[in-house]
């Protein structure tokens, strides 16, 4: 049991970045210095020198540039790894001290994000099962149940004992074949008589074998031949060789016994045994041990592991997956170091340290793991609460792990022991669904890769509480109080009993008995879900769903925080790192929208503000100043609020007044009807950022350029070029318009031109161009202002560096229909129809409402939270108050929710004399009216105040039609997907709905102009060049046999005859 | 529901203000009554109200500004507090009062050190600033801030495509909509068969008209609409129906003799040649002569027409049958009578 030594930091939730930056500080103090302690002296192959690395004293060189300048240079955040390194010259008994370069590497800063290449990643924790052994059961073909023990490496590799029914135990080799224990423990290099005499029921082991398998097992040689056999699954008489024995060291052994220190620490508490630490491999002895074991489950005796449970699970975090990599480079330069030195000593050269040693291993294997590596991703950036988020993933899949199309029911299932650890809710949708959690609130990484959360004890001897970390292996033996009914009568013997957790069971328990209580109502749930106001009263399918799409929200352009929150909006906000905090007392002595500049103790720091950047998902990041010059701070106060966040609270979306009832139809399945203030108001008018980019290269006819002077366009194209070809700053762009002019030069060839194209050349004289042009266009749906252009230059090896340049459209998108919002439930909906205000239903002050949900999507969807937000938001909007209420507050009596929210209406009724806010007849519902006729509605309706988000899903981003297009090289039918101008697919169900209502000639088209009928396809386009009929098309394309085909399976025959005239003859052609 | 006795004479129908007040400068709220009114009047009068005074109203406001050291609207610039973007945005909220036609010219001119407010704006006599103390932006340093400005009275909401304006001058999507909130109740009175009504009408507006000239704005905007139909009958007697169907949309000319001049002139100003469903060609040349609405086009005479590029017999021939038949308008005759009337 690990108890928090400070008491003070007991009632502060943890930073929520701080888990990836504990990690990377792991790696940094005791990771890096385990590796550098492992790299082998080196020697020469006669022996006269020998290398060393001294890795105690190596040192990390504070980076030459900023953080910020990395990312605008798209260059890594790195620091030089140096460590002194010796050579020594064994005849001269001297030695030569140098310290060496190493390499680079890539820093992680205080949010958990290391900057590679210019681009934000992060490393997500991995879950892995832990080394070791575990025993289950199962049936197996006949039915009659089987014992298996599974041996877990520390790589992920399985190897499985099991007994069967005539008691015999098999070691699983591969998918098909299995051995003998005896055969796999001699293989192992024990003989017989050490195996009997290490084990428990020698008997058992002694029963089966028969002769032919004595002799297998009579000598070392002969069992691993008979392993290998079995193993590679080869028939006849193999030799026994070394590079048998070798391939099966490599293949079997290395993969699937080496268990580590976690496995072998395991490994020892799971049977019992003393085998020291240092001892990472498989033994002969932990083989006997496990398979005593084996017929003891058979036997009824010992308990059955739970794969599933978190105390069978290690996290794999940053630091382990650093510290790999490290490793893996330490290796690397070994080779390296261990072949210059034997090529200096060949050509008779005196190498030094610094000649031996090269930065490359180093600094490419950290590139290729975070550019490459599964679990390193980049950083999602659209509001400030997914780049929190993303941090404190945790994946089951990976490398070592498992993948999503193959994972089980069971893993991805929630687990007792998740409590506190991993949140149960958020979780991704599809495929991946309970594979990548998130860690709970209070969660932290302890040692040996366990996730702990935090209880406090109650204990008799001393009053005060103290607070503990468990891992999930402990907390199961303790009576845990779970927190959802408060014990508010002290004194009656009946009523001092309340419901506890205890192995996984919920049971109800006296007082005294309880041992440990939660610390914290939050404490199950990850950083999204617990942002869900009256989150007990939702569903937890809708739970999950809201906490992914807040991770959706867009950052508006005027940001609103919620009247009903949960309180943790703060600390998501300010552990995200959007809005600037002051990092020490001073006064303000300028602002403006660009810096601040703040003094204190004497010297001036000037605090550089985000203006309008681009986030990875086209959002925008933008700082507004929020404080005055002269004012005076203190330490931590914030300076600026970024996008999504007012006052150092998170604020995704904004407060609109809603009724819940339908109108016309235009909120069905789903659908919402808004008000036209939310356009012209700009309630949800976002920035959407974009990069374009360009590069130019160098071809075999010459370098590209890059020039205004494009003699293919038309003028009004490259209206905004400036001198140099590139887009001018602040110019308006439209779909079309060429940003960056380049031409490639080209050989002129006349026969490339067709010969009418060759013609009108020559009688208008036009010069045969010398090359093509390869502008950077603003693609089909991008409009906007261009605010950045970038011309950087690559440092290449040649002569000719090519260039880059990119161009940076910032666009302002008011919602539209089609734009998808949702609420904090998981009530998630389309624009249908955006009304104006006259016609929008209306209060009875004659306020008209600005969205209309369908009420019959409340009570499937089981959100039931969304209604009570709903009538506070109204209570809080006219009070005047904002609610921040923790989840699960029918603790403290039952209805707490719903006497509060009644409670505040009721007041708000009373002091804005406002009698239709809460009726007693219909409390929460008023009678409204609709716009367009003044008529009251039939029913009250439920109306009130929703925090609603814009969510990233646009319109303008999905919008797409097409007329013609490309075609696929090979099907020949049209491409797939808007990126390539691709159509929609006609498929199975579309062509029997056409054939369903005879629609011939679009049926026709769709399966021969439309499609892969090459002949027809480009007949047409030629007929309507030159105006004309299009010609029916001749033959049948692919679509058309397969319709044919489908045809004939309904007994339809559909064929046609050539019957001759001569002598009637019947030729029957195949369709 | 505001359920208030408010006496009232039994007889002739009668408003009265019941209550005023200007919660802010931009902020007015009046009450008003009308009664009495028989049973089921007090609904079709209130429905009514309230959707002209939402949705007809017109206001003024700022529809383009422009800066001549401003790169674009995501920029900066140094000593102010606020980005351009933040600036444009204040501007958007600017209410102003005046009863003109067409745009304005306005000018913000100031330096810095000093806190930009709507008092700053340089304006001509005819727009009145309502609120004076609206915030623009913020100046830290002694830096200029110019900034030329549009304003327009329009009606409603129109969002500004940006892409025919490369001069440096940005766009505002100007809301004109002076009332921010009207309401309607409904309270009835009388024994009997002889139910009568009060309808009270509630009004907030932003301060740019106050509630009282909102609701006259209103009634007249509401009338106007209904005017067509006051002149109905004589229509009818003029023209047989099939002429009259393609009319509907149209209905400003059937009171060619019995309203002034003015009225007239507002009304066809009021109709765009876009409305003639003109061929393109024909259409684009007039454009390009900027000829714009129906009165532009009857300011000129045929020779006038006959000099513009491009233009043909064909085309003038076109046009005086389309306006014959959709306008009972003679273009010969009439262009130089209209300017003598």
């Amino acid at each position: 049991m690990l108890r928090d030594g400070g008491d003070e930091g007991m009632f502060t939730i943890p930073g929520f970045s701080q888990i990836q930056f504990e990690g990377f500080c792991r790696f940094i103090d005791q990771g890096l210095m385990e590796e550098l302690h492992q790299f082998p002296k080196i020697e020469d192959t006669d022996q006269e020198i020998e290398f060393q690395l001294f890795g105690e004293s190596y040192q990390l060189v504070e980076p030459l540039i900023k953080e910020r300048d990395a990312v605008y240079e798209s260059i890594t955040y790195s620091s030089e790894l140096y460590v002194p390194a010796g050579l020594i010259w064994r005849t001269g008994r001297n030695m030569q001290e140098q310290t060496v370069l190493l390499g680079n590497i890539p820093l992680m800063n205080s949010l958990g994000t290391s900057i590679v290449n210019g681009i934000y990643r992060i490393v997500i924790n991995q879950i892995l099962q832990s080394p070791g052994i575990y025993y289950s059961t199962g049936l197996d073909h006949n039915g009659i149940s089987v014992y298996t023990g599974t041996i877990i490496s520390d790589w992920g590799g399985r190897s499985e004992l099991e007994i069967d029914r005539k008691e015999r135990i098999w070691a699983r080799v591969s998918r098909k074949q299995k051995i003998s224990i005896l055969v796999l423990s001699s293989a192992m290099g024990s003989s017989l008589r050490e195996i009997l005499d290490n084990v428990c029921y020698p008997e058992i082991f002694l029963s089966f074998p028969n002769e032919k398998e004595k002799k297998k097992i009579g000598s070392k040689e002969n069992a691993i031949l008979e392993f290998y056999q079995k193993f590679a699954c080869v028939g006849g008489d193999p030799v026994f060789s070394e590079s048998l024995c070798k391939e099966l060291q490599k293949k079997f052994f290395q993969q699937r016994c080496e268990l580590g220190r976690i496995g072998r620490r395991n490994m020892n508490q799971r049977l019992n045994l003393d085998i020291p630490p240092n001892n990472t491999f498989l033994l002969p002895r932990d083989v006997l041990a496990a398979a005593d074991h084996l017929i003891g489950m058979k036997f009824g005796m010992g308990t059955l592991d739970d794969m599933n449970h978190l105390k069978n699970k290690r996290i794999r975090s940053v630091a382990d997956l650093l510290q790999d990599q490290f490793g893996l480079a330490l290796v690397r330069l070994e080779n390296v170091v261990r072949g210059t030195i034997c090529g200096a000593i060949r050509h008779k050269l005196i190498p030094t340290p610094r000649n031996l040693v090269t930065s490359t291993p180093l600094t490419t294997t950290y590139e290729s793991f975070f550019g490459l590596h599964p679990l390193s991703q980049v950083l999602d950036r659209t509001n400030p609460l997914t780049q929190i988020v993303h941090g404190r993933k945790s994946s089951y899949l990976g490398p070592g792990g498992l993948t999503g199309r193959t994972a089980s029911f069971r893993i991805r299932d929630i687990h007792p022991s998740h409590y506190g650890r991993i949140c149960p809710i958020d979780t991704s949708e599809g495929i991946n669904v309970g594979l990548i959690g998130s860690l709970a609130i209070h969660a932290r990484v302890g040692d040996w890769g366990s996730i702990e959360t935090p209880f406090y004890e109650i204990s008799e001897r001393s009053k005060e509480e103290q607070m503990v970390y468990l891992s999930p292996s402990r907390d199961e033996y303790y009576m845990v109080a779970a927190g959802n009914s408060l014990a508010l009568t002290r004194g009656i013997q009946e009523e001092e009993v309340g419901p506890a957790r205890y192995r996984q069971e919920f049971l109800t328990i006296a007082w005294e008995q309880i041992h440990l209580r939660n610390i914290y109502p939050f404490q199950y749930f990850s950083i999204g879900a617990s942002l869900i106001p009256f989150i007990e009263h939702n569903d937890a399918n809708r739970a999950l769903m809201s906490s992914n799409m807040q991770r959706q929200a867009v950052p508006l352009s005027q940001s609103e925080k919620c009247i009903v929150g949960t309180g943790l909006e703060r600390q998501a906000a300010l552990d995200s790192g959007g809005s600037a905090i002051a990092e020490r007392e001073g006064k303000i002595i300028y602002t403006d929208a660009e810096k601040i500049v703040l003094s204190g103790n004497g010297d001036t720091i000037s605090i550089p503000l985000v203006m309008y950047q681009r986030s990875n998902k086209n959002t925008w990041m933008h700082q507004k100043p929020q404080v005055h010059r002269g004012k005076y701070l203190k330490k931590g106060q914030i300076l600026a609020d970024g996008a999504a966040t007012v006052g150092g609270e998170l604020a995704l979306g904004k407060n609109v007044s809603v009724a819940y009832m339908p109108w016309e139809g235009y909120n069905s399945e789903d659908a919402v009807l808004i008000s036209e203030r939310l356009v012209y108001d700009d309630i949800y008018t976002s920035f959407h950022i974009r990069k374009y980019e360009i590069q130019t290269h160098v071809t075999s006819q010459g370098p590209e350029r890059i020039t205004n002077e494009i003699p293919h366009l038309e003028p009004y194209l490259l209206r905004n070029l400036d001198r140099n070809g590139i887009v001018m700053l602040g110019s308006w762009v439209e779909t079309g318009d060429v940003l960056v002019g380049k031409l490639t030069p080209q050989t002129a060839k006349e026969s490339s031109y067709a010969p009418e194209d060759r013609l009108l050349r020559a009688i208008l004289g036009i010069q045969v161009s010398t090359a093509k042009e390869t502008c950077l266009k603003l693609p089909i749906g991008g409009r906007g202002r261009v605010i950045d252009v970038r011309w950087g230059q690559k440092k290449g090896g040649s002569i000719y560096n090519p260039e880059m340049i990119r161009v940076y459209i910032s666009q302002k998108r008011k919602i539209k229909v089609g734009d998808k919002v949702a609420g904090r439930h998981g009530n998630k909906g389309i624009i249908s129809k955006i009304l104006p205000r006259q016609d929008m239903p209306y209060l009875q002050d004659g306020t008209p409402v600005d969205m209309v949900f369908n009420p019959l999507g409340v009570p499937s969807r089981m959100n039931v939270g969304q209604m009570f937000e709903c009538s506070l938001g109204l209570a809080g909007d006219l009070l005047g108050r904002h609610y921040r209420i923790t989840p699960f507050d029918e603790r403290y009596e039952q209805e707490a929710s719903r006497k509060l929210v009644f409670s505040e209406l009721y007041e708000a009724s009373k002091q804005t004399a406002n009698p239709w806010v809460f009726e007693p007849e219909y409390p929460g519902k008023s009678r409204i009216f609709d716009g367009r006729t003044g008529d009251p509605f039939e029913q009250p309706v439920i109306i009130g105040k929703s925090y609603m988000l814009k969510l990233i899903h646009q319109v303008d981003d999905k919008i797409h039609g097409r007329s013609s297009g490309h075609y696929a090289l090979v099907t020949q039918q049209p491409l797939r997907g808007r990126a390539k101008q691709g159509g929609q697919r006609v498929g199975e169900m579309e062509v029997w709905a056409l054939e369903g209502f005879g629609v011939a000639h679009i049926l026709q088209e769709m399966l021969t102009y439309k499609s892969d009928h090459i002949r027809a396809r480009q007949e047409v386009l030629g007929t309507t060049i030159v105006g004309g009929t299009i010609p029916n098309p001749e033959g049948a394309p692919e679509s058309f046999r397969l319709l044919v085909r489908e045809l004939r399976s309904l007994s339809l025959e559909l064929n046609h005859f050539l019957v001759s005239e001569k002598n009637f003859q019947i030729n029957r052609k195949e369709v | 529901m505001v359920r208030e006795e408010v006496p009232v004479s039994t007889r002739t129908l009668q408003w009265k203000c019941v209550e005023s007040r200007a919660d802010s400068k931009r902020l007015y709220y009046g009450r008003f009554v009308l009664s009495p009114l028989m049973k089921g009047q007090a609904d079709t009068i209130g429905i009514a109200m309230r959707r002209a005074l939402l949705g007809e109203l017109e206001g003024t406001c700022i529809t383009r500004a422009k800066s001549d050291k401003v790169p674009h609207e995501y920029s900066t610039v140094v000593g102010i507090e606020e980005s351009v973007h933040e600036i444009l945005m204040n501007l958007k909220k600017m209410v102003f009062r005046s009863d003109l036609y067409g745009t304005l010219d306005a000018s913000i001119c100031v330096r810095g050190p000093r806190h930009v407010t709507a008092q700053d704006i340089i304006s001509p006599p005819s727009v009145e600033i309502v609120d004076t103390t609206q915030h623009i932006a913020v100046l830290t340093e002694p830096v200029d801030l110019c900034i030329e400005l549009k304003i327009e009275r329009g009606r409603g909401y129109c969002t500004r495509t940006q892409n025919n304006y490369q001069d440096g001058s940005y766009p505002i999507d100007a809301v004109s909509m002076p009332v921010r909130n009207a309401n309607h109740s409904i309270h009835s009175y009388g024994n009997g068969n002889e139910k009568q009504e009060i309808l009270f009408l509630e009004i907030w507006t932003n301060g740019s008209l106050t509630p009282k000239e909102a609701l006259y704005e209103a009634s007249r905007n509401l009338i106007d609409l209904f005017i067509p139909f006051l002149h109905a009958e004589e229509q009818d007697i003029n023209r047989n129906m099939e002429d009259n169907l393609k009319r509907a949309s149209v209905p400003f000319f059937a009171f060619d003799d019995g309203l002034d001049n003015i009225k007239r002139e507002i009304i066809l100003k009021r109709i765009f040649i876009d409305q003639l469903e003109l061929p393109p060609r024909t259409y684009n040349c007039l454009k390009r002569s900027n000829i714009h609405t129906l009165l532009d086009l009857l300011s000129k005479s045929q020779e006038d027409l006959m000099r513009i590029e491009h233009f043909r017999v064909e085309d003038v021939k076109q046009i005086f049958d389309i306006l014959q038949k959709g306008f009972t308008i003679d273009l010969l005759k009439n262009s130089n009578q209209f300017e003598s009337r």
